[in-house]
């Protein structure tokens, strides 16, 4: 700790830190801004990708990395979400259940009704402690896989159904070209900056809840639980709302994606989904919001990168050709640095970043 | 300050009894030991006052509340605060974080005002950090505030913990083993700053201890318990003569 005190003791380097902090803050989010200018769509639909599993990332680390709560079940939430934003908003035109709600009141409801079915959990997920509650909420995914396979006339069943594009103050998300500034604007480039806002707005929620007094309440009861009791922190009602907090994070991001996607089928929604959300918060760093962040644009771009330069790479090709498929190699990569990350950097890749800002040596903190 | 009611209290943990019809009172704003070998039941008897374990039969009373089948927070909403045996901070956190869970008790802050940062959560915050300021100066801790709690040593550690439980605004504090693994120094401190908290706040106070010096530099009453069953009750100098409480501590003299 001797490191930590020397920081503290220069003026200089504490005065200079925020400062340095928010240029980088700001020269990252004009480069965010600009991107949509200068990058193809693949790149912007990976980027979207990143964007909507950073907000699932952000509400399953609320659980699991700050309550010690586990959920398998996260991927029921995400559909829960993208499924029902395409039951509000669709017109019903393809023979499918639709409400014709605006699209910006089918978000919104689409996410509370995420929030809702946690909630209809929460009495299991307000008593259940940890691994406990990862093993129930296995049975989630396996009743939503069920449900979207076979209630067809909300799902569309195995075939899924297409996703009506987001509209928003009179402008469509969709893929008719708009042309801002001589480059031609479709539903990526748009959906990049409403992506963006989403990201922006549940990120700082989330580090507000985090930092205040529901985020103490939080890590005291997956620190020592009874302690918690003791103090005053009505532990059931906390992990239950927590449980509701990360679902609607979950159907955000689910409505996210299924705008991203424009079609949402019920395979892509299952147990392995839950377990990427999970490797994100781990490689991230649990329990902040940055961990989130960072682990779920790790986990998400790397299959994308992966694919792109696959024939750059060796033993990696594409998919039904012999070698191995570039999903499979992701796979392998991000086991691996599960692995790695569990041994050698405990607190995720957030934590090298600040290992690096106070100037700690490893492996000196825990 | 209500006095707290022991009423033949039991527990029993399958074929084991815990605690054996046990009557004591802890009268209001005094310090009340409760003593008693390894294993006596003295930590179970916390157990049940601060919710955690369920009492087989028998109450505990504090005030008009039955404390027998609430749950623990609903206890320290009452004003019971109370201190572990083995520590229970978190190391990373902040000491100042820490004693703000204290007041969890005394504050409102939801998830939407937390997560919007309305003005009155801010108000909230800025309060309570003010008060956990007072109090960590009550104890000695104010520099050490900003420092992550498990950085710190080991008696601080204990302070902190008791800081915290102070920062609820108890009205009767459990302190179990609060000077366990101190030196002799820190004891010192440790045991002014109880006797402060009894005197200028006026707290009830039961202490679980097997430094016999502090207990008698401390209590007002003690209470002592052998495997699970109270064997003396009194003014520290008469328990401290006590033959039953001879023989429990030192064991009986083998009749030739």
């Amino acid at each position: 700790m001797s490191d930590l005190l020397a920081t503290q003791a220069k003026p200089r380097r504490v005065l200079r830190r925020p400062a340095a902090r928010t240029c980088t803050a700001a020269a990252g989010a004009l480069l965010l801004l600009a991107l949509p200018f200068y990058l193809d769509r693949f790149w912007l639909q990976a980027g979207l990708f990143a964007m909507a599993a950073a907000i699932g990332a952000i509400g399953i680390n609320l659980l699991t990395g700050a309550t010690g709560q586990l959920s398998m079940g996260h991927a029921f939430f995400l559909a829960v979400g993208a499924y029902s934003y395409c039951v509000f908003a669709a017109d019903g035109g393809d023979g499918l259940t639709g409400l014709g709600l605006p699209t910006w009141l089918a978000v919104v409801l689409a996410t509370l009704v995420a929030g809702g079915a946690g909630g209809l959990f929460s009495p299991i997920a307000g008593r259940l402690r940890g691994p406990y509650l990862g093993i129930a909420t296995i049975a989630l995914i396996f009743i939503g896989q069920h449900v979207l396979f076979n209630a067809r006339d909300l799902t569309g069943g195995f075939n899924g159904r297409d996703v009506p594009p987001l509209s928003l103050f009179g402008l469509t998300f969709d893929d008719r070209e708009l042309l801002v500034a001589n480059v031609p604007f479709g539903s990526a480039e748009k959906l990049w900056y409403a992506g963006l806002v989403l990201l922006l707005g549940g990120a700082l929620f989330a580090r507000g809840v985090l930092r205040g007094r529901p985020g103490r309440a939080m890590n005291a009861i997956r620190d020592h639980r009874i302690a918690a009791g003791v103090i005053g922190v009505p532990v059931a009602r906390y992990r239950a709302a927590v449980f509701v907090l990360s679902s609607m994070y979950a159907g955000l991001a689910g409505v996210l994606l299924a705008l991203v996607f424009q079609r949402t089928v019920p395979d892509y929604f299952g147990i392995t989904l839950s377990l990427e959300y999970l490797a994100m918060i781990v490689i991230g760093g649990l329990g902040s919001v940055s961990g989130a962040v960072v682990g779920a644009a790790f986990v998400s771009l790397l299959p994308q990168l992966l694919t792109r330069y696959s024939d750059a790479l060796p033993l990696v090709s594409a998919p039904g050709t012999g070698g191995i498929a570039p999903g499979e190699a992701s796979r392998y990569l991000y086991g691996a640095a599960i692995v790695a990350v569990v041994l050698f950097l405990p607190g995720g890749l957030v934590r090298v970043a600040a290992r690096r800002r106070f100037g700690r040596k490893p492996g000196e903190e825990r | 300050m209500p006095s707290l009611n022991v009423d033949h209290l039991t527990v029993r943990f399958a074929g084991l009894l815990a605690l054996d019809d046990v009557t004591f009172t802890v009268r209001p704003g005094t310090v009340h030991a409760l003593i008693g070998p390894n294993g006596a039941g003295k930590s179970t008897c916390f157990n049940v006052l601060s919710g955690v374990y369920r009492a087989t039969s028998g109450s505990v009373r504090f005030g008009e509340h039955e404390l027998t089948g609430m749950s623990p927070h609903s206890i320290a909403g009452l004003g019971v605060a109370r201190i572990f045996q083995n520590l229970a901070l978190p190391p990373h956190a902040t000491v100042e974080d820490s004693l703000l869970l204290g007041r969890h008790r005394l504050t409102r802050t939801g998830f939407v005002a937390a997560g919007l940062r309305l003005p009155s959560a801010a108000h909230e915050e800025r309060r309570h950090r003010a008060r956990v300021r007072e109090i960590a100066e009550f104890v000695g801790l104010e520099e050490y505030l900003g420092r992550p709690a498990g950085s710190l040593p080991y008696g601080q550690q204990k302070l902190a913990e008791l800081a915290r439980a102070l920062c609820m605004e108890p009205r009767l504090l459990l302190l179990d083993e609060p000077v366990a693994g101190m030196t002799a120094d820190e004891r010192r401190r440790v045991a002014a700053v109880i006797a402060g908290v009894r005197d200028s706040l006026g707290i009830s106070i039961v202490l679980v201890e097997h430094d016999m010096g502090v207990v008698m530099r401390l209590a007002d009453t003690v209470t002592v318990l052998d495997f699970g069953r109270l064997i003396a009750d009194g003014a520290p100098a008469d328990v401290q003569n006590d033959p039953d409480v001879v023989r429990a501590y030192l064991g009986e003299e083998a009749t030739p």
